[in-house]
Order: C-alpha cells, then sequence, then structure tokens
C-alpha cells in the first residue's frame, strides 16, 4: 500500500515575530515541520511498518521548505515530492496542483494536518479530497485499516463517532492520533540518499493565487491595568476581582 | 574556509537541541537533587542513536566525527552537563579501544555499545595521583595468557554503571610511563568492585566512583596495544576527549546567558528593566563574546582531530579556555540574579556547580596550561 502525508514548514512556538513592509518578517526565526503534519508523518511511517509498501511525504512550499522534508525523511519516509512556490499560496489554490501530484501517485490514504498552526486554517485536507472526489475524515485520533477501509475514530467537541472510509480517502489530524518519533543518527544519515523530487508549481497548474495579502499586522492587546485594594475589607475585594475575571475578562 | 555546517549536521543540532528541551532541561534539577542515575535518559539517547555515536558504522555504530559530536554535545550540556557527563565519559571509554584496539577487539567491545543502551568508563586517576599520571600504583602482573591486577582507581565517571572498563595499570613500574598498559575489565569481573562517591558539589546526576582491583584476572586478550603503550594511549585519548569537554562548557555558559538575558529583561530596578543598565549590559556581552570565540575554536579543535591533523595543543586550549570562560559565565549569571540566583528554584546555581567540575576533570586546567606552554616553549628558539 501507498501512504502519503502533505506537510508544510512554520515558525516555531518561540518565535519572534516581526513586521516589515506591512508582511510578516520571518527571517531569523527556527522554521520547522507544522506538528500537526508531523502527525501524519508518524502515522505513515506507522502504517507502513504494519502493512509494508511505501511511505512518501508531498510538501508544498517555498524552497527552503526542504528542511522541514528533510526532517520526515529522518523520521523514516521513504521519499518526499517538494512543490515549491513562493510566497503566500491559499489552501484552495493549492489544492488542483497537489491533487495533480496525488492522482499520479495514487496512494490509498493522505493526511494532511486538522488546523494550519500559522494560518489556523483547517481547509487544506477538505479542499485537496474534493479536487480528487475522494472521502474525507476529519479530526482523526485512530485509525485502523481492514478490508481495503478505513475505520478512523473522529472527534467532535463533546465526543467522538467511528466511521469507515473506503480507500483512497484524505485524512485530518489531530493532537493524540500518535507521538511523533525523533529522527535517529541513522536515519538522518539515510535520509540523505532519499529521493526529493522538486516540482515548480507554476508548471503544475498554479497561475493566480486567489487570496491575496494585502498587509499584516500584529494585534497588541492593552492590559486593563486595574488594580483592585483590598483595604480593611478582603472579603469584598475579592468579590470585586471575581466580578471583574467574570464580567470584563470573561475568563471564569 | 566554510563555516557551514552540512545539512546533516544542521539537522543532528536540531535534533540534539529538542531532545535537551524536551527530555533533559525538564528533570535536570530533579535528578541533580536527588542525586539519581538518568536511565531513562540514557535509553532514549539510545533509541535515537546519540549514545556512544562515535563507534565506526563498521562496528554497529553512528560512525559520528568529533566535529558531529561537539554539535550534540553542546545542546546536551545546555539542557544539564552533568548529564552530559555520562555520555561524554562513556565516549572516553570508547576512545582508547577506537585508537588502539585490534578489529577483534573493536567488534567484541564497541558492538554491544552500539546496540543498547550501555556506556563504558576510563580509569586512570588514583587515590593518590591525578595530573601525575606516570605516578600510578596499580599493577598488572602477566599469569600465563592473563594477567592479575591490583590497584585503586579513584574519581571514575561511570565507573560502576560501565559494561567495562578501560583500566590503566604497570606492568613495568622500574620504567615508569613507558610501563604503563591498557586492559579493559568487565563489569562482573571477579575481584573488580565499584563504590560509588558521594557529597559532591554539581554534576549529581552522573555517577562517579572508586574502583577496586583485588587481583582481579583479565584475559590478555583484553589488552589495549602493546605492553607499555598504555600511557601514550590515555594521552592521545585525553587530547582527543578534552574536546568535548570544551564543548560542554560552551553549553553550559549558553544556558547562563540565555537564562541572565531573560531574567535581566523581566526584572525591575529603579522603573526599568535591569537589562537597560550598562552594568548588567557588559556582563551579558562578556558572555556572549566568551562563548562565540569558545564554540568557534572548539570546533576547530574538532575539525584538526577529523582531519588527523595534530590536535593536543589545541583540545588543551579548548578545554581550559571554554571551561574558564564558563565558569565566569555561570558567576556572573548568579550575581545578575541576585537573590534569586543563590536558591534552587532558578537554574543558574546549578551551572555554577556543575561548571566547576569542567575546570578539573580530563586534565586540570593547570595542566592544560603545561602542555600549552610546552607546546610554546618547543617552537621557541633555545
Amino acid at each position: 500500500m501507498k501512504f502519503m502525508a502533505l506537510i508544510r514548514q512554520i515558525p516555531d512556538a518561540q518565535s519572534q515575530i516581526k513586521i516589515s513592509g506591512g508582511k510578516v518578517d520571518l527571517s531569523g526565526n527556527t522554521l520547522i515541520i507544522d506538528q500537526m503534519d508531523e502527525y501524519g508523518v508518524e502515522e505513515i511511517i506507522r502504517l507502513k511498518e504494519a502493512q509494508g509498501g511505501e511511505a512518501v511525504v508531498v510538501a508544498f512550499g517555498p524552497e527552503r521548505t526542504q528542511e522541514a522534508v528533510r526532517h520526515a525523511l529522518s523520521m523514516g519516509a521513504d521519499r518526499a515530492i517538494l512543490i515549491t512556490a513562493e510566497g503566500y499560496v491559499d489552501p484552495v489554490s493549492q489544492a488542483p496542483v497537489l491533487a495533480k501530484v496525488i492522482a499520479e501517485e495514487a496512494p490509498d490514504l493522505v493526511f494532511a494536518g486538522g488546523q494550519e498552526a500559522d494560518w489556523d486554517s483547517q481547509a487544506l485536507g477538505a479542499v485537496v479530497a474534493e479536487a480528487l472526489g475522494w472521502p474525507l475524515v476529519s479530526w482523526a485520533s485512530e485509525i485502523e485499516l481492514e478490508n481495503g477501509k478505513a475505520k478512523v475514530r473522529h472527534d467532535l467537541d463533546s465526543g467522538s463517532e467511528y466511521v469507515r472510509v473506503t480507500l483512497p480517502a484524505v485524512i485530518t489530524t489531530q493532537q493524540g492520533l500518535n507521538e511523533p518519533r525523533y529522527p535517529t543518527l541513522p536515519n538522518i544519515m539515510k535520509a540523505k540518499k532519499k529521493e526529493i523530487k522538486k516540482l515548480a508549481a507554476s508548471d503544475l497548474g498554479l497561475t493566480e493565487n486567489k487570496v491575496q495579502i494585502s498587509e499584516q499586522a500584529i494585534q497588541e492587546k492593552a492590559r486593563l491595568g486595574k488594580f483592585i485594594t483590598a483595604g480593611d475589607d478582603p472579603a469584598a475585594a475579592a468579590r470585586k476581582l471575581v466580578e471583574l475575571l467574570h464580567e470584563e475578562a470573561k475568563v471564569i | 574556509m566554510d563555516f557551514a555546517l552540512s545539512q546533516e549536521q544542521r539537522q543532528l543540532q536540531t535534533l540534539a537541541r529538542r531532545f535537551a528541551h524536551e527530555e533533559i532541561a525538564p528533570v535536570a534539577a530533579r535528578y541533580d537533587q536527588e542525586a539519581n542515575f538518568p536511565w531513562p535518559i540514557i535509553e532514549k539517547l539510545h533509541q535515537i542513536g546519540l549514545l556512544n555515536a562515535s563507534i565506526p558504522e563498521s562496528h554497529g555504530g553512528g560512525g559520528m566525527t568529533m566535529l558531529d559530536e561537539v554539535i550534540v554535545g553542546e545542546e546536551l550540556a545546555w539542557g544539564c552537563m552533568g548529564i552530559y557527563t555520562i555520555p561524554m565519559a562513556s565516549e572516553l571509554g570508547i576512545t582508547p579501544v577506537e585508537l588502539a584496539g585490534s578489529t577483534e577487539q573493536k567488534e567484541r567491545f564497541l558492538r554491544p555499545l552500539a546496540e543498547k543502551p550501555a556506556l563504558a568508563a576510563f580509569a586512570l586517576s588514583e587515590p593518590g595521583n591525578g595530573s601525575d599520571a606516570a605516578a600510578l600504583q596499580t599493577r598488572a602482573t602477566r599469569e600465563g595468557d592473563s594477567y592479575r591486577i591490583r590497584g585503586n582507581k579513584m574519581w571514575i565517571t561511570n565507573g560502576g554503571d560501565a559494561d567495562w572498563v578501560v583500566v590503566f595499570a604497570s606492568t613495568d613500574p622500574q620504567a615508569r610511563h613507558r610501563g604503563v598498559s591498557a586492559f579493559v575489565v568487565e563489569k562482573g569481573t571477579p575481584g573488580f568492585s565499584a563504590h560509588p562517591i558521594h557529597g559532591k558539589l554539581g554534576q549529581r546526576a552522573s555517577s562517579t566512583y572508586e574502583l577496586v582491583f583485588e587481583d582481579v584476572r583479565v584475559p590478555a586478550a583484553n589488552r589495549i596495544g602493546a605492553e607499555g603503550e598504555g600511557f601514550k594511549i590515555a594521552m592521545r585519548t585525553l587530547d582527543k576527549t578534552r574536546i568535548p569537554v570544551a564543548i560542554g562548557s560552551v553549553g553550559l555558559a549558553r544556558r547562563a546567558l540565555e537564562e541572565s538575558a531573560r531574567y535581566a529583561n523581566q526584572r525591575r530596578a529603579f522603573g526599568q528593566p535591569i537589562s537597560q543598565f550598562e552594568a548588567i549590559q557588559f556582563k551579558l556581552a562578556d558572555m556572549f563574546m566568551g562563548i562565540e570565540t569558545a564554540r568557534t575554536y572548539t570546533y576547530y579543535a574538532a575539525w584538526l582531530a577529523d582531519q588527523g591533523l595534530p590536535h593536543g595543543p589545541a583540545s588543551s586550549v579548548a578545554k581550559a579556555y571554554a571551561s574558564d570562560m564558563a565558569f565566569q559565565a555561570a558567576n556572573e549569571a548568579i550575581q545578575i540574579h541576585g537573590g534569586y540566583g543563590y536558591v534552587n528554584e532558578f537554574p543558574v546555581e546549578k551551572l555554577l556547580r556543575d561548571v566547576k567540575l569542567n575546570q578539573i576533570y580530563e586534565g586540570t586546567n593547570e595542566i592544560q596550561r603545561v602542555v600549552i606552554a610546552r607546546h610554546v616553549l618547543s617552537q621557541a628558539e633555545a
């Protein structure tokens, strides 16, 4: 069987995001694989180890995304395809390009991150499934293959359901699906010899980005800066604090 | 000249950095306080291939170069110098076998250390001698196809935890350092016992032992190199393994700087963050200058070792310079933290306790200066 994971590269959680010229400037930040995508990489490696076959990663992004691709290969993926496009490309514009590559590879299962850690978008898995005409299960926390079908646990806000889908299918990940392994020294060395096929998104039909970013800014939240003096009546001060936390901050 | 790390080296750095953040730093204070041996971390290091990683691929290891080793070492020591000392001292034990062992010995001793989470150790110092290594009192007497070893070894990191220990003993006491030979003594050999040394100032996650050899019978097949070659093997080993001590100091100093810069931005005095005061800024700048120069020089020493070029004086410079620099950095980190730096609620007091050992082990910084001075004088006109 062939298992595929879609991956992206994002700034890590400790990054200090700067804006220069109305655009996010990522220079000087550590860029890593999106952790939601990493669950997908771990899952295709596990499926391949259990079922045999091939674990392939497909990355979409600027040239530098190669580092995230190397990471996936060092975890144990067999080979990679990197579709390069500089700048922001929205999921709907990415979908036909990815679908073209996926259709040619003809995997049995495709994993995408449940949510993009940088853009917060949850669209990629869904739009790729639509472009392929394949079924989609989002927010998967458990997968089992049985007789050419996948039994998937799909988590909802207040519970979960098990669904069965025919293959090929697209599945989006979520925390709890697995615990991604560290790369290892031998796998880092082996990854050196693994194939990374590079394709330009423009050669695959990407013409115009449907969504253009005109300007970006960082939202700065001002503190309320309220002081409550306990004075002679600490009980009243506590009531006041609870009231503010409830009414204004809306945190309790 | 090319200062760029390779793709694989950058990945190793990322891996080791993540491992130190996720697996070492969160538990470092606990292992220090409890003076417990961190086997779970050693097992995980083995899983990701970073334990005993210098073992050549032909004997089942990772085949890491010295430069690879220092890239990884800086990150692990950032997490905890005491914990880093454990794999570092295991490499110290492995190195004599790598340098002077036969193919059969390498296969017999190194392969098991690549296949499972296990350690080696290196036993040169004795209760009565350290820097004067040639004055060792441990004796090995040839008896047929084996040797009988008698004597005590002191300050042996991993000594009681290691699967085997390289022991330096004299086969010809009259010949002083030319009479020293090296032997692999396996754990559990009758007459060999290890006694933990308690009450260490720092690096308390690593275990240090006194080793006792009471007529320990060791097969002649366990002698590394020829009789009388032991001292040379020990010195060639230390010429290499001082380099990881240097990079451990760099990692620890980087931790001191990061903790200090963060604290200085948060702590306020006289109406502003203390990072606004030049008295603090100068300390941070000095720490940064020391870290950058020590790292670059340590990379150079590692590069020399990897090229097979003479690296003895360079590794002495790296070790003494980096550990003195790191001691200063840890000391200033406490000063910047004030009272908070003096209690174990913050991680900086541990840095000072840990780094003190870097100035002592694998050759005191005084001995390093002797090596460096001899090198200088040998180059000068008489």
